[in-house]
C-alpha cells in the first residue's frame, strides 16, 4: 500500500458542533499535503486526529496500514508529532524544551546534545541552548517549537499554520527547514494554512476543507487553476490565469494566458503554470504610466463594486482583471463604467499557484 | 533548570530538618512533670509569676505553665479540667469552685489593696474619701459632665470587686452602666488603665498593675482613694479536685502551693517590686494569718476571704491538713 | 527626633535578646511545620481537583474559597473546645502545647493551600498537556509536565500559607495559652506585651514578624525571577 495515512469516514463532533464530517483522505509516504480552508473549517481538528491527540466520533484512521484504536493510540503518538498554531513552550530553557521528547525516548545525553546543536543550526538559532524560551521573540519561539518537533525525526510531521503571523524572514527559515526535512528524511508532512502566496511553493498536494468536509483535493495547479466556486468563496482569489510560461534570458518568465495577454513574472518557470495577481497590487491610471513595472495593459472598466473604503473595478484588458483602489482615488480620477484605464503591476506581484 | 531543582530541594530539606529538630527538642524537654496554673492578668502582668516560676523550677523538677486570663475564664478552664490549679483573687467564686466539687485545698497566698485612681486634677474631688463616698461623688460629677468612670467590664476579680463597691455605696450599677460617663472597657487591667488615662477618667485598679504602669510612665493617673476595708484584695490558690478531673497533676499542684506558702515563697512575694517601685506590690498573707495578730488587716481578711470562718473548710482539705496547721 | 532614633536603636538591640530570638524560632518552627502538614494534604488534593473535571467541582471549589476567610478566633475557639480535657480529643493531652497550635494552624491554612494549588494547576496553559502528549508523553508523563509548569504557583501557595500561619493570632492564643517558654509565639507576645504597655518590646517583635514575612516572600520571588 502506498498510502501512509488514511482517513476513512472520519467524523468528529464535540459540544454539539460537527467539526469533521465524513472525511476521506489519503496521504502518501513522504508526501507534503497542505490543507487550506477558512477559520473554523476544521483544519486544526483534522490535524489533531492525525496526531492521535483526540479520538474520532466515527470513522477510522489507518497509519501505515494499522488501524488506530484505544490500545495503540498512545504508542502511535511517538511516531508523529504536531506543531501547534499557538506556540506552546515549557517554561524553561531552549535546551530543555527541545530535549523533552528526546528524553522521553531515552536517548543518551551526548546524543541529545548533538541533536539539539544540529537542529538549532537548521532553524538558525545556534547557541540558544541556555536561553529562557519565554524571553524570546515570537518568531524565535515558533522556530524553537519547530525545532523541538523536527528533532524527533518522526515519520509524520503535522504543522498547524506554521508561518502565520511571521515576518517573511522567519517564515522562509521555517519553510526551508520543513523542505529540507522532507528531502533528507522522507518525512511525510501535513500542514494547514491560509496563505497561498508563497514564493517557493513546497506543497505537492492541496486539500480544501470547508465546514468539516473535504471540498476538493488535488495538486496545487489543479485546485487553483479550476478557480472553482468553493475556492473562490473561501479564498476570494482574483486574477487567476492558466497559461504557458517561457523563461527569458534575464531570469524572468513570460506567461501567455490567452487572448493576446502576456504576463511577465519575476520567476523562473516554464511549461504549464497557473498565476495570480492580487487586486491591491494593481495600479489603475487614466494614462499610461512610465514606471519600472513590467506589466502594462490597456482596458475598459466593465464593473464597479463599492467595498466601503475601497472600490473594486472589473477591467477587461482582453482577459478580465480585478483591481482595487481607494474610494478617494476613484472619485478624484472620476472613473465610470466604460472609462478607459491602464492597469500596471510589477513582475514581482505575479504569484505562481 | 537543574539549579532551580537544587535550590528547591535544599530549602525543603532545611524546612523538614527544622520541623523535625523542633519537634524532637520539644518532646525531649516535655518529659518532666508539668503543672498548668490558670491565673489572672492582674497577677500575671506584674511579672511576679515569672520570678516565682524561675525560682520554683530551679528547685523542683516541675514545669510551670501559666495561663493568664480573666478570673472568670481561669475558673472555667479549671472546671473543664484544662488547669491543674487556679491562682485568683475572687473569694466568692473561689467558694463556689470549692462547693461545686471542682476545687480542693484552698490557701490564701497574698494580699494587697485596690485603689480608686484618677486624673491629678480630681474634678470629682474624691481624694481621701471612703470608697462609697467617692463613688457617689463620681456619679454626680459624671452626670455634670466633669468626670468619667472606666469599668473593667470583663469577667475578672477586679470587676467583681468593683461591682461589690457599687453595691456598698447603695448604687445600682446596672442602671449607671447606661449613662454616658460610664465606660465599659471589656479588657484587662493594663488596657483599662490606658483607657482611663486617655479619657482622664477614674477607675478601680489593683496596686500591682497600677504601680507598674505608673512607673513606666504609661499613665499619669494618681491614687486617690486607698484606704478602706472595701479595697482589700486577696489572692488564693486552689487545686483542682482529682476525683472530678482524674487527669490533673494534683501532687504537683500541692507542691506548688506548699512552695508559695513556704517562708521562701512568701519572702519572694514580699520582696517583689521593692527595688523597682520602692514598695512591695504584694504582701505575704500566710505569716500574718498564722500569728493571728489583732491587726485590722487580719480581721478584714477573715471577713472578706474566709468561708464560714475557714480559709478552707475541712471537707475540702483533701487529706492535706498540714497545709492548715 | 533624637528620641525616635533612640527608640529605633533600642528596638534593634532587642533583636539580639535571647527571648526574642527564642520566640522567633518558635514561631518559625510552629508555623513552618503547620505549613508542611498542610502541604502534605493540600498539594495532592489541590492537584487532583485541579486536574480532574467532575460534577460538583464548582461547588467544591466554592467551599474551599469560602473557608479561606475563617476568622481565626472562631477556629481557635472551636479547637479549644475540642482539645480541652472535657472535649472529645481531650484525652490526647495536647492543649497548651506547640503541637496543637501546629494542627490548628494547619487546619486554618489548608483551604488556602488547596485553593491556591488548584488555581496554579488550572492556570497552566492548557496546551501544555497536548504538547507533552504530541512529543510522545504517556498520560502520566503529560501530567508530570503540567505539574512542572505549575511549580511557581505551588511555591507561591506554600509561602502564602506560611505567612498566613505565622501572622495569625486567634488560634495560637486560644489553644496555646501563650505560655512563656512553651507556646508563646511572635503574635501572641505582641498581643500580650501591648496590653502590658511594653510598646518598644512589642514593636521589636512586630518588626521581627514583618521581617520574616518579607524575607520569605522575597526569597520566593527571587527564585522565581525567571518568569517574565
Amino acid at each position: 500500500m502506498n498510502c501512509f495515512v488514511k482517513l476513512q469516514g472520519l467524523t468528529k463532533r464535540y459540544e454539539g458542533v460537527t467539526a469533521l464530517d465524513n472525511v476521506n483522505l489519503e496521504v502518501k509516504r513522504s508526501e507534503i499535503l497542505t490543507v487550506i480552508g477558512p477559520n473554523g473549517s476544521g483544519k486544526t481538528t483534522l490535524l489533531r486526529m492525525m496526531a492521535f491527540l483526540d479520538k474520532p466520533t466515527a470513522g477510522e484512521i489507518y497509519f501505515d496500514d494499522a488501524e488506530i484504536n484505544d490500545n495503540n493510540r498512545n504508542h502511535m503518538r511517538t511516531k508523529c508529532t504536531m506543531v501547534f498554531q499557538k506556540t506552546a513552550l515549557f517554561d524553561t530553557t531552549v535546551y530543555n524544551n527541545i530535549a523533552y521528547g528526546l528524553r522521553l525516548r531515552k536517548r543518551s545525553k551526548r546524543e541529545i546534545e548533538e541533536r539539539i546543536r544540529e537542529i538549532l543550526g537548521l532553524v538558525r538559532l545556534e547557541g540558544y541552548e541556555k536561553r529562557q524560551t519565554k524571553k524570546l521573540s515570537g518568531g524565535e519561539q515558533q522556530r524553537i517549537s519547530l525545532a523541538r518537533a523536527l528533532t524527533l525525526n518522526t515519520e509524520l510531521l503535522l504543522l498547524d499554520e506554521p508561518t502565520a503571523n511571521l515576518d517573511p524572514k522567519n517564515a522562509s527559515i521555517i519553510e526551508e527547514a520543513i523542505a529540507r526535512v522532507n528531502r533528507e528524511y522522507n518525512t511525510t508532512i501535513v500542514t494547514t494554512t491560509h496563505n497561498m502566496f508563497q514564493a517557493e511553493n513546497i506543497t505537492e498536494k492541496v486539500a480544501l476543507l470547508l465546514r468539516g468536509k473535504i471540498a476538493e483535493i488535488g495538486t496545487a495547479s489543479e485546485i487553483f487553476g479550476k478557480a472553482s466556486k468553493n475556492l473562490a468563496s473561501f479564498a476570494r482569489l482574483e486574477n487567476v490565469f492558466s497559461g504557458i510560461a517561457r523563461i527569458r534570458e534575464d531570469g524572468t518568465s513570460l506567461i501567455e494566458v490567452g487572448d493576446a495577454v502576456q504576463i511577465e513574472a519575476a520567476l523562473k518557470k516554464s511549461g504549464k503554470v497557473t498565476v495570480l495577481v492580487r487586486p491591491e497590487d494593481i495600479i489603475v491610471s487614466r494614462k499610461a504610466v512610465n514606471s519600472s513595472a513590467r506589466n502594462i495593459f490597456e482596458g475598459k472598466i466593465v464593473g464597479i463594486s463599492d467595498m466601503g473604503s475601497t472600490v473594486k473595478l472589473n477591467v477587461d484588458v482582453g482577459k478580465p482583471f480585478v483591481a482595487q483602489i481607494t474610494k478617494r482615488s476613484f472619485s478624484e480620477m472620476r472613473l465610470n463604467l466604460n472609462s478607459k484605464v491602464f492597469l500596471t503591476f510589477k513582475a514581482s506581484s505575479v504569484y505562481i499557484v | 533548570m537543574e539549579r532551580k531543582i537544587w535550590i528547591w530541594t535544599t530549602t525543603l530539606v532545611l524546612v523538614v530538618i527544622t520541623s523535625v529538630a523542633g519537634t524532637a527538642y520539644y518532646i525531649a524537654t516535655s518529659t518532666g512533670e508539668k503543672l498548668v496554673i490558670s491565673t489572672t492578668t492582674s497577677l500575671y502582668d506584674t511579672l511576679l509569676l515569672d520570678v516565682i516560676e524561675d525560682q520554683f523550677e530551679a528547685e523542683y523538677p516541675i514545669d510551670l505553665y501559666f495561663i493568664s486570663v480573666g478570673t472568670g475564664l481561669a475558673i472555667k478552664h479549671a472546671q473543664k479540667g484544662d488547669a491543674d490549679m487556679i491562682l485568683v483573687h475572687d473569694p466568692s467564686r473561689e467558694r463556689a469552685f470549692l462547693e461545686n466539687g471542682h476545687g480542693v485545698c484552698r490557701k490564701i497566698i497574698a494580699y494587697n489593696f485596690f485603689a480608686i485612681v484618677g486624673p491629678e486634677a480630681d474634678p470629682a474631688e474624691i481624694n481621701g474619701l471612703s470608697p462609697p463616698q467617692a463613688l457617689i461623688e463620681i456619679v454626680e460629677a459624671g452626670r455634670n459632665g466633669q468626670a468619667k468612670w472606666v469599668s473593667r467590664g470583663d469577667d475578672s476579680g477586679t470587676h467583681t470587686k468593683e461591682k461589690g463597691l457599687w453595691n456598698d455605696a447603695g448604687l445600682n450599677r446596672t442602671e449607671l452602666r447606661e449613662e454616658e460617663w460610664y465606660i465599659e472597657a471589656g479588657a484587662g487591667m493594663g488596657t483599662t488603665l490606658q483607657i482611663a488615662e486617655q479619657f482622664s477618667a477614674y477607675t478601680l485598679a489593683d496596686m500591682g498593675t497600677y504601680l507598674k504602669y505608673y512607673k513606666d510612665n504609661i499613665i499619669t493617673l494618681k491614687e486617690l482613694v486607698t484606704q478602706g476595708e472595701e479595697l482589700l484584695n486577696v489572692y488564693s490558690g486552689v487545686a483542682v479536685n482529682k476525683s472530678m478531673h482524674p487527669n490533673v497533676n494534683f501532687d504537683e499542684a500541692i507542691s506548688f502551693i506548699e512552695f508559695l506558702i513556704s517562708e521562701r515563697g512568701q519572702q519572694i512575694i514580699e520582696d517583689y517590686g521593692k527595688d523597682i517601685y520602692g514598695r512591695s506590690l504584694f504582701y505575704p498573707a500566710v505569716g500574718l494569718l498564722k500569728e493571728n495578730a489583732e491587726r485590722a488587716t487580719v480581721q478584714w481578711i477573715r471577713n472578706y476571704a474566709f468561708f464560714d470562718g475557714y480559709e478552707c473548710p475541712p471537707e475540702y482539705q483533701n487529706d492535706h491538713p498540714e497545709l492548715y496547721s | 527626633m533624637w528620641e525616635l532614633l533612640e527608640g529605633v536603636r533600642r528596638i534593634i538591640e532587642l533583636f539580639g535578646n535571647p527571648v526574642v530570638l527564642e520566640t522567633t524560632f518558635r514561631s518559625i518552627y510552629v508555623s513552618g511545620t503547620a505549613t508542611l502538614l498542610s502541604a502534605l494534604l493540600g498539594i495532592p488534593l489541590g492537584v487532583l481537583i485541579g486536574f480532574k473535571d467532575f460534577t460538583g467541582k464548582h461547588f467544591v471549589k466554592a467551599i474551599f474559597n469560602a473557608l479561606l476567610g475563617i476568622p481565626t478566633v472562631a477556629l481557635g475557639l472551636i479547637l479549644y473546645l475540642v482539645f480541652s480535657h472535657s472535649g472529645f480529643l481531650g484525652f490526647l493531652d495536647l492543649l497548651y502545647t506547640p503541637i496543637v497550635i501546629m494542627f490548628g494552624q494547619a487546619i486554618l491554612i489548608t483551604p488556602i493551600m488547596i485553593s491556591l494549588v488548584v488555581h496554579a494547576v488550572e492556570s497552566v496553559d492548557p496546551d501544555v498537556r497536548d504538547l507533552a502528549r504530541t512529543l510522545g508523553a504517556s498520560e502520566t508523563e503529560a501530567s508530570i509536565a503540567v505539574l512542572r509548569e505549575s511549580t511557581a504557583g505551588v511555591a507561591l501557595a506554600f509561602v502564602s500559607c506560611f505567612n498566613r500561619a505565622i501572622a495569625e493570632l486567634g488560634v495560637a492564643i486560644a489553644v496555646g495559652g501563650n505560655i512563656r517558654g512553651l507556646t508563646r509565639v511572635l503574635t501572641t507576645t505582641i498581643a500580650l506585651e501591648v496590653m502590658r504597655g511594653e510598646i518598644e518590646y512589642s514593636i521589636a517583635m512586630a518588626a521581627m514578624l514583618l521581617l520574616i514575612v518579607f524575607a520569605v516572600t522575597l526569597a520566593i520571588n527571587l527564585i522565581q525571577r525567571r518568569r517574565p
